[in-house]
C-alpha cells in the first residue's frame, strides 16, 4: 500500500456538512487543538508527544565534528524526519514521501531558518570543532497534523537537552562526561512553533490540527510559524484552492495565541521534569560519593 | 477463576480478530496502562516479582499504537535499550512485484535508529531479522502468499548506537535480543500466525572466564566474546551469533546457559510447551514472552471473562 | 554423472525431461535425488554439482593483480570470483575533528589498562584507533552483470552492504590489522615542549603525554578496501574475506614522514623502503547451508503437531549440511551457518560463528562445521602462502 485510503464520499460530506453547522468529528471548536500530551524519556532531549492520536518521539543528540569550511564560526544543527510504515501503513520504508519532504521542509524553515537553536553559541574552537545537534523525528502514530506535531516535540526536546560541557586549552578541547560536570542546556533565543489550519467549503469553514480525516476533506492548508513575541517567521499557502486573504490576518492572531498557550504548557512540564531530575540527581550524587567513599576505604 | 489458555494456537485464535474491533472503553484503559501490564503480572506471580527486583527484568507490552496492524515496545533495563516494534501485515508491496513469492508471504523488516541515520550495519541486522523471523512466519495461511509482512523497529530509547559509527557490530550483537523480541511481540500483536516463538539472550564471556547475562555496550566492548543466541519454546536453536575469540567448549558453555535462561532450569524436560509451573518458569524469557501475550489477551477480553 | 541419477520413470518418452530442465522445473527436488539417491542404485550421494557435502569448491588466488594500488588480489572459489584492492590514504590528525578532542571520561581506560598486561592495553588502543578513527575503510559492490539479477544503475543492494559490514567487523573483531602501522609519526628534533607542559594540567592528558613525550602522531594511513565480486555463483562472503585477506598480505606502505619545514608529510618512492603491514593472525571464512529434504517441514511442523517425532522415527536423514553452497543451493536453502576460525600453535579458535534461518543445525553440527573449517583452514593458508 502506498497511499493512504481514501476518504468514502459519505464521510467527506459528512465532514463538511457538519463543519457547516459548526461541528467538529470530534466536538472541538474551529480553534481548539486536539489534547497535547508531552512527557520526557530518561535521557535528555528525548521526547514523546501524543496530539490526539498522532503519536511522535524526539530523540536530539550532540557530537563534536569539524565546521563547515564556509562558516567556521557556526556549529551544525540538523532536523532528520524519515516517516516508517510504523506511522502508517501507506508509508514505505525507505522510500521518502511528499508528506516527508514537505514536513521536513516546514521544519526546518521554522526552526532552522529562524535560527531558533543560535548556532554560533555551538562552536567551540573556531574552524576546528564544534557541535553537531541532530534532532530525529520518530512518527510512530499518524493521525493528521505532523508539523504542529513535530514543531512542538523538537523545541521542547530542544529546551530538555544537556550537552557535555566542553572546555579548550591550549588548543586542545576537553569534553567532560556528564558524571564529571553539569551538562550545558542550549542557546535557545526564541520558541517558535507551527500551527497548521485547514479550509473547507472555500475557506468559509477554518480549523486548525486537523486529524487525518479532516486533513483528507479539507480543501487547502495554511501553516503559520510565529513565536511567542508574535513574530511571523514562517507563512505558507501551500496547496489547494485559494483563501481569503482575511482569512490569513485572522487566523494569525489565532496562531499566536496558540503559541502562547502551548509554549506555556511546554514550558511547565519542562520545569516539572528539570525539578524531578533535580530530585533524583541529589540522591545520585549523594550516592556516588558513598560509593566512591567505599572505594577509598 | 479464568481457565487458562492451553494453547498457543487458541492465543493465536484469539488474537487474530483485528485490534481495532476492540470496544472504545477497553481501549482507553488500554492506553493509559501503557508498559503496565507487567503490574499485572506481579501480582500473580510473586516469584516473578522477586527475579524482577533482583536482575531488573524486562519489561513489553503490546499493542499501544493505533495506525499499525500490531505493535509492540520492549524495554530491557540492563543493556538500557528500548525498542518500539510495528507490525503491518498482510499488505500490498506494489513497489516489490518481482521480489513477491508466488506461494509464500514476503518478510521485510527495516530497523531505525534513535539518533542516526540508517547505514550498512542496519543492513546486516535487518538480513538476520528477516531470515530469523521469516522462517517462523507462516507465509502460506491463507491471506498471505504474494503479500508483505512489513515490521518496522525503532530503537527509540537507550545509548546511543555511537554516532558516525552504526557499523559497529559489537553494539549490534548487545541490541540484538532487544530487537528480536520487540519483533516477534509485534507480530503477535498484528496476529501474524508464527509456528513457533522464541526468546533470545546476549552473553559475555569476560577476560576470567565467566559468562555474563545482559551486557551494556560498554561492557560488551570490554569482553573476550560476545554470543547472542535465540532459543525457541521448543528448544530448537533459531540463531547464533558468536564473535570474539573462543573455543568450542567455552560456546558449548554459552550454549547452556543461554538454553537455561530462555527456557528457565524446569524445562530440561523435551516439549517446552507450557509444562510450566506458575512460579519458576516464567523467571526465564520464553516464560516472560508468554507472559506478556496472555497478559493482553486477558485484558483484550476482559469483558467476555468478567461475564463468565 | 549427473543424469544418471534423475528420478525420472522412463514410460512415456515424449515427457522425459532433460536433466537441466528437471533442475530449473524441480529444483528441490533435483538437488533431493542427487543427495538421496534410491538404495538400489549404489550410487553415493553428492550434491548435483558433483561435490560431497563437505566439499569446498575449487578454490585460486592470485596476488598483486591491480597496479594501481598498495595492495590486491583476486580469489576464485568456483565460479564465485571476487576481487580486492587495497588503497591507502594520509588522513591529517588536524583533519580530524575528534583528535583534538580529549574525552575526560578516557581516564578510566587509563585505569583499566594498569590493571591488565601492557599487549593487552596495546590491542585496546589499537582497536580504539581504528574503530575511532575508520582508519579501515571496506566497501563491497556487487556489479552489474556478477549474476543476472543486478541491474546497472541500482543503488548498493541489501546484500551488499551486509557483506561490507561483515567485512567491516570481521576487522575490527580479529584486529587483523595493527593500528601501529598505520600510524605515521614525528620525531622534534629538539624538546620544544610548551605544548605539552600547558597541556599537562588534566591528571589524564599527564599520563598519556609521560608515555612518550616526544613523539607525536602526525597522521594516519587510511586503507579503503574495495572489493568486487565480478562473478557471483554462491557464497560471496568466503570469497570476499579471502580476497580482503590476500590483498592486505600483499598492502605496502611506502615510508612516510613528517616534514617540519613544508608542515606536509613526504612519502618515499624508493621501494625497499615500502614496508608490509604485519597481520594479526590468518582467520579464514567457511560458509554452510542447510538443505532440507522436507521442504515444507517448518510448515508442517504447526499443521500436524506431531510431525517431528514422526520424522525422527523414520530415521532417514532429513538435511543435508553443504559446504561452500553454490547459487543454485543457496536458493534452495534457508538456513545459514558461517564460521571463521584461525589457527594459533595448532589450536582451532572460533573468531566468528553464526547460524540463522532455521533450526536443524545445532550443537553437534556446528562441532562437525568447527572441525570442516579447521581443515579448510589448513587449505586456504597453503592457497594464500602460494600466491
Amino acid at each position: 500500500m502506498s497511499k493512504e485510503a481514501q476518504l468514502s464520499i459519505a464521510e467527506r460530506d459528512f465532514i463538511l456538512e457538519a463543519l457547516r453547522e459548526n461541528v467538529r468529528l470530534d466536538g472541538r471548536q474551529p480553534d481548539d487543538y486536539r489534547a497535547l500530551n508531552i512527557s520526557f524519556g530518561e535521557e535528555y532531549g528525548h521526547v514523546n508527544l501524543q496530539l490526539g492520536k498522532t503519536n511522535i518521539i524526539v530523540r536530539i543528540s550532540s557530537e563534536v565534528t569539524k565546521p563547515r569550511e564556509d562558516r567556521p564560526f557556526d556549529g551544525l544543527f540538523n532536523i532528520n524526519l524519515e516517516l516508517t510504515a510504523m506511522g502508517s501503513p501507506a508509508w514505505e520504508n525507505g522510500r521518502t514521501n511528499d508528506i516527508e519532504a514537505y514536513a521536513t521542509n516546514t521544519l526546518d524553515r521554522i526552526i532552522r531558518h529562524s535560527n531558533a537553536l543560535d548556532t554560533e553559541s555551538l562552536c567551540i574552537l573556531k574552524g576546528v570543532s564544534c557541535w553537531s545537534i541532530r534532532a530525529d523525528v520518530h512518527v510512530i502514530d499518524y493521525d493528521g497534523n505532523i508539523t504542529d506535531a513535530a514543531c512542538i516535540a523538537i523545541m521542547a526536546g530542544l529546551q530538555h537537552f544537556r550537552r557535555p560541557d566542553a572546555v579548550v586549552r591550549d588548543g586542545r578541547v576537553i569534553v567532560y562526561g556528564v558524571e564529571q560536570r553539569v551538562p550545558v542546556a542550549l542557546n535557545i533565543t526564541h520558541k517558535p512553533l507551527s500551527v497548521t489550519f485547514h479550509t473547507f467549503n472555500d475557506s468559509k469553514h477554518v480549523v486548525v490540527d486537523a486529524t487525518l480525516k479532516e486533513e483528507q476533506a479539507a480543501e487547502g492548508d495554511l501553516v503559520i510559524g510565529i513565536n511567542s513575541a508574535g513574530d511571523v517567521c514562517y507563512l505558507s499557502k501551500y496547496a489547494g484552492a485559494p483563501a481569503d486573504a482575511m482569512v490569513i490576518v485572522n487566523k494569525t492572531n489565532v496562531a499566536w495565541e496558540k503559541v502562547k498557550q502551548i509554549n506555556a504548557a511546554v514550558e511547565k512540564v519542562l520545569q516539572a521534569d528539570l525539578a524531578k531530575r533535580a530530585k533524583i540527581g541529589m540522591a545520585d550524587e549523594s550516592r556516588a560519593e558513598n560509593d566512591r567513599l567505599v572505594q577509598i576505604e | 477463576m479464568r481457565d487458562r489458555l492451553q494453547t498457543r494456537y487458541q492465543v493465536q485464535a484469539q488474537l487474530r480478530r483485528p485490534i481495532k474491533e476492540r470496544p472504545a472503553h477497553e481501549k482507553s484503559q488500554r492506553e493509559t496502562t501503557l508498559l503496565l501490564p507487567t503490574l499485572r503480572t506481579l501480582k500473580k506471580l510473586p516469584n516473578f516479582y522477586l527475579s524482577i527486583v533482583n536482575m531488573v527484568g524486562p519489561i513489553a507490552s503490546l499493542s499501544q499504537l493505533n495506525r499499525a496492524d500490531g505493535s509492540a515496545s520492549y524495554k530491557c533495563p540492563a543493556t538500557g535499550y528500548s525498542i518500539l516494534g510495528a507490525v503491518n501485515a498482510p499488505i500490498e508491496l506494489p513497489a516489490r512485484r518481482d521480489a513477491l513469492k508466488p506461494e509464500e508471504a514476503t518478510v521485510e523488516v527495516f530497523v531505525k535508529p534513535g539518533t542516526t541515520t540508517a547505514g550498512v550495519g542496519e543492513r546486516h541486522v535487518e538480513g538476520i531479522l528477516r531470515s530469523v523471523l521469516g522462517k517462523i512466519v507462516l507465509g502460506r495461511e491463507k491471506g498471505f502468499p504474494r503479500r508483505g509482512v512489513v515490521l518496522t523497529l525503532a530503537i527509540v530509547g537507550g545509548e546511543n548506537v555511537e554516532r558516525g559509527d552504526s557499523a559497529n557490530l559489537s553494539q549490534y550483537l548487545t541490541i540484538l535480543p532487544a530487537l528480536l523480541h520487540a519483533g516477534l511481540l509485534a507480530m503477535v500483536s498484528a496476529s501474524v500466525p508464527l509456528s513457533m516463538t522464541f526468546s533470545a539472550t546476549l552473553l559475555g564471556v569476560t577476560k576470567s572466564g565467566d559468562i555474563v547475562r545482559d551486557l551494556s555496550p560498554t561492557a560488551a566492548k570490554a569482553a573476550v566474546s560476545l554470543h547472542v543466541f535465540a532459543v525457541s519454546s521448543k528448544n530448537h536453536l533459531l540463531l547464533n551469533e558468536s564473535e570474539g575469540r573462543f573455543d568450542f567448549d567455552t560456546w558449548e558453555l554459552v550454549r547452556e546457559r543461554a538454553l537455561s535462561v530462555c527456557q528457565g532450569e524446569t524445562a530440561a524436560s523435551a516439549d517446552g510447551d507450557v509444562t510450566m509451573g506458575e512460579g519458576t518458569a516464567s523467571a526465564s524469557l520464553n516464560g516472560f514472552i508468554r507472559e506478556t501475550v496472555e497478559d493482553q489477551v486477558y485484558s483484550d477480553y476482559a469483558f467476555k471473562l468478567d461475564s463468565i | 554423472m549427473a543424469s544418471s541419477t534423475t528420478p525420472i520413470s522412463p514410460t512415456p518418452p515424449s515427457l522425459a525431461l532433460p536433466p537441466s530442465q528437471f533442475a530449473r522445473l524441480q529444483p528441490h527436488a533435483y538437488l533431493l535425488a542427487h543427495l538421496s539417491p534410491p538404495p538400489a542404485s549404489n550410487q553415493p550421494s553428492v550434491r548435483a554439482n558433483g561435490r560431497a557435502t563437505s566439499q569446498f569448491r575449487v578454490t585460486s588466488a592470485n596476488a598483486g593483480s591491480l597496479t594501481h594500488t598498495n595492495g590486491s588480489a583476486v580469489v576464485r572459489i568456483g565460479d564465485t570470483a571476487a576481487v580486492c584492492g587495497v588503497r591507502a590514504e594520509i588522513l591529517h590528525t588536524k583533519d580530524i575533528a575528534s583528535w583534538s578532542v580529549l574525552q575526560a571520561s578516557s581516564e578510566q581506560n587509563f585505569d583499566k589498562s594498569n590493571d591488565v598486561g601492557v599487549s593487552e592495553s596495546q590491542d585496546e588502543e589499537d582497536r580504539g584507533h581504528i574503530q575511532d578513527l575508520d582508519l579501515l575503510v571496506p566497501n563491497l559492490s556487487l556489479s552489474t552483470g556478477c549474476a543476472p539479477g543486478f541491474t546497472p544503475g541500482a543503488p548498493p543492494s541489501a546484500l551488499a552492504q551486509s557483506l561490507s559490514h561483515q567485512i567491516l567487523s570481521l576487522l575490527h573483531t580479529t584486529r587483523l590489522v595493527r593500528a601501529d602501522d598505520l600510524r605515521i609519526w614525528y620525531q622534534p628534533p629538539n624538546l620544544d615542549s610548551e605544548e605539552f607542559r600547558n597541556a599537562g594540567e588534566g591528571m589524564d592528558v599527564d599520563t598519556e603525554q609521560s608515555e612518550d613525550p616526544e613523539r607525536e602522531i602526525k597522521a594516519f594511513w587510511v586503507l579503503y578496501i574495495d572489493v568486487m565480486i565480478i562473478s557471483l555463483a554462491g557464497n560471496p562472503f568466503d570469497a570476499a574475506w579471502a580476497s580482503v585477506l590476500a590483498a592486505l598480505r600483499d598492502t605496502k606502505l611506502p615510508k612516510a614522514w613528517w616534514d617540519a619545514d613544508n608542515e606536509t608529510i613526504l612519502c618515499s618512492d624508493n621501494v625497499a623502503d615500502a614496508r608490509k603491514l604485519s597481520l594479526r593472525g590468518l582467520p579464514i571464512a567457511s560458509s554452510f547451508c542447510s538443505f532440507e529434504g522436507d521442504a515444507a517441514a517448518g510448515w508442517r511442523a504447526v499443521v500436524i503437531p506431531d510431525a517431528e517425532e514422526q520424522k525422527q522415527k523414520k530415521g532417514a536423514q532429513q538435511r543435508w549440511i553443504l559446504a561452500d553452497p553454490d547459487g543454485y543451493e543457496e536458493g534452495l536453502s534457508q538456513e545459514r551457518a558461517s564460521l571463521v576460525v584461525d589457527k594459533e600453535n595448532g589450536k582451532t579458535v572460533i573468531v566468528k560463528m553464526e547460524k540463522h534461518g532455521g533450526w536443524t543445525v545445532d550443537s553437534d553440527d556446528l562441532r562437525q562445521l568447527v572441525d570442516v573449517s579447521a581443515q579448510r583452514w589448513d587449505e586456504m593458508k597453503r592457497i594464500l602462502d602460494q600466491c
